[in-house]
């Protein structure tokens, strides 16, 4: 089995987690209704716990650095995630097509990991597949109510989906390992990912009357995958770490 | 979380009973003395639904204004079990008021009436939130010892007369004790930790300890009591007997840290009553009156949470529906 | 104003509107049922406020199910229910008093021994 290959994909994946989880913490409190803010909220919380489960299987199987380790005193060129997963929370109607976006790949991600040659992933994507199928779930009735409410809120979902959609390509971003993990057994690819994450989508945006809009290649944003990232990441990763940069060596 | 709502006494003071039913008053009474609950339906005084909207409303403010001081840190918790435990702890916050709008609603009052009258400063939330969380200290202090009194305040209330209310607070003092002793865990980290981690400890000690005196009312001697709200089971316990309690549970809690509180005052005496300085009620009422650290912007947060969140609502509402009021 | 807080300087809060806020989007009230485990009675516990059936059931997951075991919700609009007024609660008065749906109201040992000791002699 390729360790290289099997670790850039877990970090991949964790790294996505971990960051769109904390921008989604972000709304605790301040979401557009009480039971939203809840709704919203325990989603972030699944996330930054299937990142944690992730770093997990890195340091316990693949001899990586502790969970809080990898996620706190980590500089940001090390960090994996796509650029998508680091942009700023916005408003909520960009919150929400992130959310539709990201989480039906990931959603699809963790269906094609149910069948990897590496076990620890089939048990992980078993224990979380209810999680997330409450993610999708939830994403996609508030597009479809959202993108057929009212006019404002019909412009606002479209146009916040042609603002995200060349971000979430960038999700899809191969990496160097592609074919030797295809190979291996561990993960179909990121092509067929993208494939089956197009048809799912199509649907259920239709059904929201918005559509997908056209996005040249050279529009994508890549670079995430490779350790390039957007001018956000940064920022983030200082806001995160400030209390445990203060002292790295103490427990907190 | 939750802080003092406690009546104001001059509100009480007006109790006027003249116009009741005599008959239904007395039935009323009667089965609050038995020691049965009231029910949203059931027949009540209008001054006893007034003041115990007033209550239940304020109460619900200050959980959703109460998210806001440990939000600040949401972003900067420092490894996973701190960062989960926060953020679902300020999602309480909110989960809280969600159930406490909703006892509130059975009164008569919608939910966004009562946002309304939150934002437009007409209706009150509790003091202890306009004080801001300076480090991440705060957040455990704010965990362990505002939670804490927010406990003894809101066990108190769960034994009063009106159902909807006693039914929410018994849901949110079983999600407490989870803000309690992640609060306390944290707490016992930091003061069993480095120099670094016991500075800014007591550090915040020290600031939180004046709006932990000021959180439960004034003193009893300042303040009218109301016997009409203790024998409805309104109020429950003095303002006295409230901050006592709360100081015999956790100031040991603290003292067995080898942290101090700012007071050389404090201390219990033979008879089993607390002792402290004037924690400058002067202060107290400034804070209540709009000149805390935090009032302006925990104001403005929520005026932005609720317009930043209008359109969704608006898309979401459907034109036909009347307004109905929960059952329970 | 300066925040403290790094999510609230990111918001754009010069943005609010100046004077009194007014807000009328009602949405529908749901009373929610839960159901802890398979084979125990789904349990009133509370309302949410959601446009319709499906969204007051993703709603009520997380403000009722965030802690400990469920099996199920149900949701059910509040105007949909229908109670007795509370003054019709003296219909209930003199059922408690109604022994003979009791099984404590059948005693009959007392009879058996007697029976018994009358046998014996």
């Amino acid at each position: 089995m390729n360790n290289e290959g099997l670790k850039d994909l877990l970090y991949k994946m964790a790294d996505d987690a971990l960051i769109i989880g904390h921008r989604n913490s972000e709304w605790t409190g301040i979401g557009p209704m009480l039971e939203e803010d809840l709704a919203f909220s325990s989603m972030a919380q699944d996330k930054i716990g299937h990142a944690q489960a992730l770093y997990k299987i890195l340091h316990e199987i693949l001899g990586e650095e502790d969970p809080d380790k990898i996620a706190f005193l980590r500089e940001e060129k090390k960090f994996k995630c796509c650029h998508f997963t680091e942009l700023p929370i916005g408003e909520y109607d960009f919150s929400l097509v992130r959310h539709f976006l990201f989480d039906h790949a990931e959603a699809l991600r963790y269906e094609m990991l149910a069948q990897s040659s590496f076990q620890p992933i089939v048990l992980l994507a078993k224990k979380i597949k209810g999680e997330i199928k409450y993610h999708t779930m939830h994403s996609d009735s508030f597009l479809k109510q959202l993108g057929t409410g009212n006019e404002e809120s019909h412009a606002r979902m479209q146009s916040a989906l042609n603002y995200a959609f060349p971000f979430a390509l960038g999700i899809f971003e191969k990496s160097e390992f592609e074919n030797e993990i295809i190979a291996d057994g561990i993960f179909a690819g990121e092509e067929e990912l993208k494939k089956r994450w197009l048809e799912k989508i199509a649907t259920i945006i239709a059904a929201a009357t918005l559509k997908l809009p056209h996005v040249d290649e050279s529009k994508i944003a890549y670079g995430g995958r490779k350790g390039f990232h957007s001018e956000y990441l940064k920022p983030l990763l200082d806001e995160m770490c400030e209390v445990v940069r203060t002292d790295p060596e103490a427990e907190w | 979380m939750y802080g003092n709502t406690s009546l104001t006494e001059e509100e009480a003071k007006r109790l006027n009973l003249t116009e009741e039913d005599p008959i239904k008053l007395a039935e009323f009474e009667d089965r609050i003395t038995r020691g049965e609950k009231i029910e949203p339906g059931d027949w009540m005084p209008k001054e006893y639904r007034k003041q115990l909207l007033r209550m239940i409303e304020q109460h619900a403010h200050s959980e959703i204004v109460g998210a806001l001081p440990e939000g600040t840190w949401i972003t900067r918790a420092p490894n996973f079990r701190r960062k989960l435990a926060l953020i679902a702890k300020v999602q309480d916050e909110i989960g809280h008021g969600q159930l406490l709008y909703s006892a509130a609603e059975t009164l008569g009052k919608t939910r966004e009436q009562m946002l309304e009258d939150l934002l437009n400063g007409k209706s009150k939330y509790s003091n202890v939130f306009n004080y801001p969380a300076l480090t991440w200290a705060d957040v455990a202090v704010i965990g362990f010892l505002v939670d804490g009194a927010a406990i003894v305040n809101q066990v108190i209330n769960s034994k009063g007369s009106y159902g909807p209310y006693c039914r929410a607070l018994e849901r949110i003092c079983y999600e407490e004790s989870f803000h309690l002793k992640q609060g306390h865990d944290n707490v016992v980290y930091l003061a069993t930790g480095t120099k670094h981690q016991r500075a800014i400890l007591q550090d915040a000690i020290n600031r939180w300890y004046r709006p932990l005196l000021h959180f439960f009312g004034p003193p009893d001697r300042n303040s009218q009591h109301s016997e009409k709200l203790m024998k409805w089971k309104v109020k429950l316990a003095s303002n006295d007997d409230m901050r006592n309690q709360f100081l015999d549970q956790y100031v040991p809690k603290i003292w067995e840290l080898d942290l101090t509180f700012p007071d050389p005052n404090l201390k219990k005496n033979d008879d089993g009553i607390w002792e402290f300085s004037d924690p400058d009620w002067d202060e107290f009422k400034r804070v209540i009156n709009g000149g805390g650290p935090c009032n302006a912007e925990r104001l403005e947060v929520r005026k932005y949470a609720e317009e930043a969140g209008r359109w969704v609502r608006n898309a979401l509402m459907s034109k036909n529906e009347k307004y109905v009021m929960p059952m329970a | 104003m300066s925040s403290l807080d790094p999510r609230i300087k990111r918001l754009d809060l010069k943005k609010t509107e100046e004077g009194e806020v007014h807000t009328n989007t009602h949405l529908i009230t749901w009373e929610v049922f839960h159901q802890e485990k398979r084979g125990k009675q789904p349990m009133h516990v509370g309302a949410v406020h959601a446009s319709n059936p499906e969204m007051a059931l993703l709603m009520a997951k997380e403000t009722f199910g965030r802690r400990g075991k469920t099996t199920n919700l149900w949701v059910v609009k509040s105007s949909d229910v229908y109670t007795f007024p509370t003054e019709d609660e003296d219909m209930f008065e003199t059922t408690p008093e109604k022994m003979f749906r009791d099984p404590a109201y059948y005693k009959v040992r007392d009879r058996i021994e007697k029976f018994q000791n009358k046998q014996k002699v």
